[in-house]
């Protein structure tokens, strides 16, 4: 790692880039996976007192409405070269730390839909703005090399802090612990952006020597072209499986009342540590496999960890004295593997299939169409099989479905790949020696 | 109940009939809905909802509940084997044969009488020490034998696995560590549809030979440090060494099954990112 090496030679600045990095990354997805994700179903349903599926629909207007501030002020910062200016980043992050702030602070207050509805479009472009800045630094701060372990530090710090703490979700509980949270960060954003530090200058032309992602040597990856659709639409369906499951899933007492929202501390201190364990893997897979692998692993653990659940309800419906009291916590444990997976995955590829020119773009197209594009539909699929009365068997078993088919279909195309590949190459010369040296298959690229 | 479930519940029963030895000529099945049996053909096998034997009624036949509830208030003239299902038996109840539990807990009122109840109960087999002695050193042959033969014909193999294993650990202990947990949950999954029993097995035999694979891969590392010439020698000396040495640090309290275990997943990591051997790992290239 080349951290290693900055520690060696006391570089500091870099050192300390590395930290402010994991941190700001790790809060800001603490945050959308807690606060919005988890907090606002509670604000809405308990306390402003919407149906569920009224509020479901404002969490899919929600992600919808991120993704336009995302893809607007992503292209934005790149036009004006924003991008490539450390203290502008620091100041539109500091600028979008206040108004979370305040935004985290009055929630607990709301009681009014319209008031309701105004908070999620306050907060949806407040992350709009956000998310692309803060890919954006990784420019300045994560080397290309060390890029899978940064994002998987941050995945594993976001994830084991919450799944361990708090353990009740409700808006009040995690408006205390944000709100907290937040001021040592606005203290030290504030500073980073307002005063004259010598830390913002010892980095700030770092993005000439990190800038280039990993992808994009020998040649920039354009956003149009194949290389950059290609990976947007696979993190597609893996954002969309992953939705369409855990909305069901969250919605069924029996299973999150046994995992997720478990009253034993020590099941919420096991799903963090499995959480922490699968970015691990994910950040060593993601720095010496290409990419395509973690994205085999990704479609194929989500399909088995869907065949549990469903081989569990099948079985439970079928010899009900096998069924224990409590769905198994394999089931769980699984799926806290394969999201840390695909966040690792979705932490560093976007940076890596840019250049400091095109991170603002990039990263807003990709985790905003990935991420909060897919959230939406599949908010709005999750409702119409609620509407429709889709019993939990079906539902899951239409999702596991979906992960083999992606599954399969990228096996098939990686290999068809070679094949197209191999066929424009024209016949093996036999002097060349035998036929099939290159065919090893070892490379799925 | 839709046909999926039917379908297992119908092999388990039928492996349950042979089981136990019974021939019936006829089979009645319940597999939705509530009904009440005055009579059986040969067998009943309940596979779900509710088979009730009403009170004065009296049964001739074996009765098998895979699913659903069985409840017997009457009296059956029979076995009655419990997989899973809910089986209750009233005060004035009566089995004349065996109550036989393979999974699940039959309630019993006071007054309910079984002619014998058997539950199944795993019991472990200890083996004498020359049997224990004498499975170890057949284990040592064949992996030394394996290693001969590879080093001998293919020694680029184990070099690609060997090199995997010392210069790549993390990577090999990683995909190694994650192949195996999840190919461990496929196949007990696997097995538990009965269908794919076959299958699990093909994937339990297919993790013994990869672990056979790798302790073979350790052993041609520490045959080429031993003071001997042959390869193949050296190999299958090599696997010996190694597997003693394991075999040795499984001893160890609290650390030694760990490490065990944790160089087992790095050789067998070795032994998948290389291809079985047949390449040599090299991690992508990334900027300096």
């Amino acid at each position: 790692m080349k951290l290693f090496e900055y520690v060696r030679r006391g570089a500091w600045p870099e050192v300390v880039g590395y930290g402010l990095f994991v941190t700001l990354l790790a809060a800001g997805y603490y945050y959308n996976i807690t606060f919005v994700q988890l907090g606002l179903l509670d604000l809405g349903t308990r306390l402003v007192g919407l149906p569920a599926t009224t509020v479901s629909a404002w969490m899919g207007a929600l992600a919808l409405t991120t993704f336009a501030a995302a893809v607007t002020f992503g292209v934005l910062m790149d036009r004006r070269g924003w991008s490539t200016d450390l203290r502008t980043k620091l100041r539109a992050l500091f600028a979008v730390l206040c108004v979370q702030f305040v935004l985290t602070l009055v929630a607990p207050q709301i009681r009014d839909p319209a008031a309701f509805g105004a908070w999620i479009v306050a907060a949806a472009v407040s992350m709009g703005v956000g998310f692309p800045v803060t890919f954006s630094l990784t420019v300045d701060f994560v080397p290309v090399r060390d890029r899978g372990y940064v994002a998987a530090a941050a995945t594993a710090v976001a994830y084991f802090a919450g799944n361990v703490y708090p353990l009740d979700w409700s808006i009040g509980a995690f408006s205390r612990v944000m709100t907290v949270a937040m001021v040592p960060g606005l203290v030290v954003l504030g500073a980073l952006a307002v005063r004259d530090l010598g830390f913002v200058d010892a980095v700030a032309d770092n993005h000439r020597e990190f800038g280039v992602g990993r992808f994009c040597r020998p040649d920039a990856v354009r956003l149009r072209s194949f290389a950059f659709l290609a990976p947007l639409g696979l993190m597609f369906g893996v954002f969309f499986v992953d939705s369409l499951g855990f909305l069901r899933i969250v919605e069924t007492p029996a299973l999150i009342g046994s995992s997720w929202q478990s009253p034993a501390f020590s099941i919420h201190l096991l799903i963090g540590v499995v959480h922490v364990i699968g970015a691990v893997v994910a950040g060593v897979l993601y720095t010496n496999f290409d990419r395509n692998w973690l994205f085999m692993w990704v479609f194929g653990l989500f399909a088995l960890t869907h065949l549990l659940y469903t081989f569990d309800l099948r079985l439970a419906a079928a010899v009900p004295g096998l069924a224990g009291d409590a769905p198994p916590l394999v089931n769980p444990l699984f799926y806290a593997l394969t999201v840390s997976f695909y966040t690792t995955l979705n932490f560093a590829l976007w940076p890596d299939l840019s250049t400091p020119a095109t991170i603002g773009t990039h990263s807003a197209v990709g985790v905003g169409f990935a991420g909060f594009l897919s959230t939406f539909l599949s908010t709005a699929v999750a409702l119409y099989f609620e509407h429709a009365e889709v019993a939990l068997i079906s539902h899951l078993s239409l999702v596991n479905a979906l992960a083999l088919l992606l599954f399969t279909g990228l096996g098939l195309s990686l290999y068809g790949r070679q094949v197209y590949r191999h066929s424009r190459a024209g016949p093996a010369d036999p002097a060349d020696g035998p036929a099939g040296d290159d065919a090893s298959g070892g490379d799925p690229s | 109940m839709n046909p999926i479930e039917l379908a297992l519940s119908l092999v388990l029963a039928v492996l349950l009939i042979s089981a136990f030895g019974g021939e019936p000529a006829t089979l009645q099945v319940v597999a939705d809905g509530s009904h009440e049996f005055e009579a059986v053909p040969d067998a009943l096998v309940v596979a779900g909802g509710e088979a009730t034997v009403p009170a004065n009624a009296s049964v001739e036949g074996s009765v098998y509940a895979v699913g659903g509830t069985l409840a017997v208030d009457g009296r059956v003239e029979g076995d009655v084997v419990q997989v899973g299902a809910n089986v209750s038996l009233g005060e004035d109840a009566s089995v004349t044969g065996v109550l036989r539990v393979l999974a699940g807990d039959p309630v019993l009122e006071p007054g309910a009488t079984v002619g014998r109840l058997e539950r199944l109960e795993p019991t472990a087999t200890d083996r004498g020490p020359v049997a224990a002695v004498a499975t170890r050193l057949l284990q040592w042959f064949v992996v030394a034998a394996l290693a001969a033969g590879v080093a001998r014909r293919r020694p680029d193999l184990l070099d690609n696995v060997g090199a995997a294993t010392t210069d790549h650990p993390l990577v090999s202990g990683v995909v190694g560590a994650l192949t195996a947990s999840t190919v461990l949950a496929l196949v007990v999954f696997m097995a538990l549809t009965l269908v794919l029993i076959p299958v699990s097995l093909l994937g339990v035999l297919a993790g013994i030979a990869c672990v056979a694979y790798a302790y073979v891969g350790f052993g041609y590392l520490i045959g080429r440090r031993l003071p001997l010439d042959r390869p193949d020698l050296a190999a299958a000396a090599g696997s010996v060494v190694f597997m003693v040495g394991l075999d040795l640090l499984g001893r160890v309290p609290l650390v030694g099954g760990t490490v065990q275990l944790a160089v087992t997943v790095v050789g067998v990591g070795a032994v998948l990112v290389t291809y079985l051997g047949f390449s040599r790992f090299e991690p992508v290239e990334l900027p300096a």
